[in-house]
């Protein structure tokens, strides 16, 4: 039978709505009479997100999480200060391109995190995930993409208690444009057009 | 001027330099690819400094956590933003895969 999500996964609900009321209380501030207006708002914001994403059994890993943080400002420090290097001097040090990767995580949201934290490496750009294949973009096509991006998984996995599938053929790191070769965009990757 | 200030101003002056760099790669860079590059992780990094260097400045503790909200969102935002237009600028085409 099925059963409305409210129903059939009580902690999930349990820990949403929390989650909802410390945002609006960051939001507005010790004030109980903005409970008023707040607390419809939680349990609108409850239901649409159990509509809109399915409660699952696994929770997140706090002692991952715990690494995880520091890590990602590490990281996303780093890849300010390789951005800001590379504009600010005077010869741009560019040369992009694309690489694929060939991403072993399931759940929607590890993909989700996967996806975005990619964004915010140093060098690297998230640009599309067509099944398990992710095109990723890099400043630079000579840095290596797979080992960082391997390490990174790995450590989303943990934060979503995933084991990753042992590795087959990840490196499908195909680089374009090919280096030396005059730029031409191979099909299927459309060159910005005006 | 006590050390508290002076502190946060720097940063402050960091986040402003990373904002500035954020710009000066969107002018610069090539392709549409590279720079979001340059926008997403300035972004992320000069917004980061501007909440630090704000922090000790706030009157109580939830205008700091609000303010670390604000950074939270706009990272989410961001990075997911510039997926998206790169996705569209490769494709032209699709629907999600997410």
């Amino acid at each position: 039978m099925h059963r409305h999500p409210v129903f059939a996964h009580p902690p999930a609900v349990l820990s949403r709505a929390i989650g909802f009321a410390l945002i609006w209380l960051i939001l507005v501030g010790p004030d109980s009479a903005s409970w008023i207006v707040g607390g419809p708002f939680i349990i609108a914001a409850t239901l649409a997100s159990l509509t809109l994403s399915e409660p699952r059994d696994r929770s997140l890993s706090l002692s991952s999480l715990a690494g995880f943080v520091p890590y990602f400002l590490r990281e996303s420090l780093r890849g300010g200060l390789d951005v800001a290097a590379r504009v600010m001097l005077p010869r741009l040090r560019v040369r992009p391109g694309h690489q694929r990767y060939r991403v072993r995580l399931q759940s929607p949201q590890a993909r989700l995190v996967f996806i975005d934290t990619i964004s915010l490496l140093p060098g690297t750009l998230s640009a599309d995930l067509r099944g398990d294949l992710a095109t990723v973009h890099a400043l630079d096509i000579e840095t290596d993409v797979v080992e960082d991006l391997t390490a990174l998984e790995q450590r989303v996995a943990d934060l979503f208690g995933e084991t990753l599938a042992p590795v087959s053929d990840r490196t499908t790191a195909q680089r374009s444009p090919a280096d030396g070769a005059p730029t031409r965009e191979p099909p299927g990757l459309p060159e910005d057009r005006p | 001027m006590d050390p508290v200030q002076l502190l946060s101003g720097a940063f402050l002056l960091v986040g402003a330099f990373f904002f500035i760099a954020g710009t000066v790669g969107l002018i610069r860079l090539p392709d549409r690819f590279s720079r979001l590059h340059a926008l997403t992780k300035a972004d992320n990094v000069g917004l980061g400094f501007i909440v630090l260097g704000l922090m000790p400045l706030t009157p109580d503790l939830f205008y700091g956590l609000k303010l670390v909200l604000v950074w939270l969102l706009v990272v989410i935002a961001g990075a997911t933003g510039a997926h998206l237009i790169a996705k569209r600028a490769l494709r032209g085409d699709g629907e999600d895969v997410l």
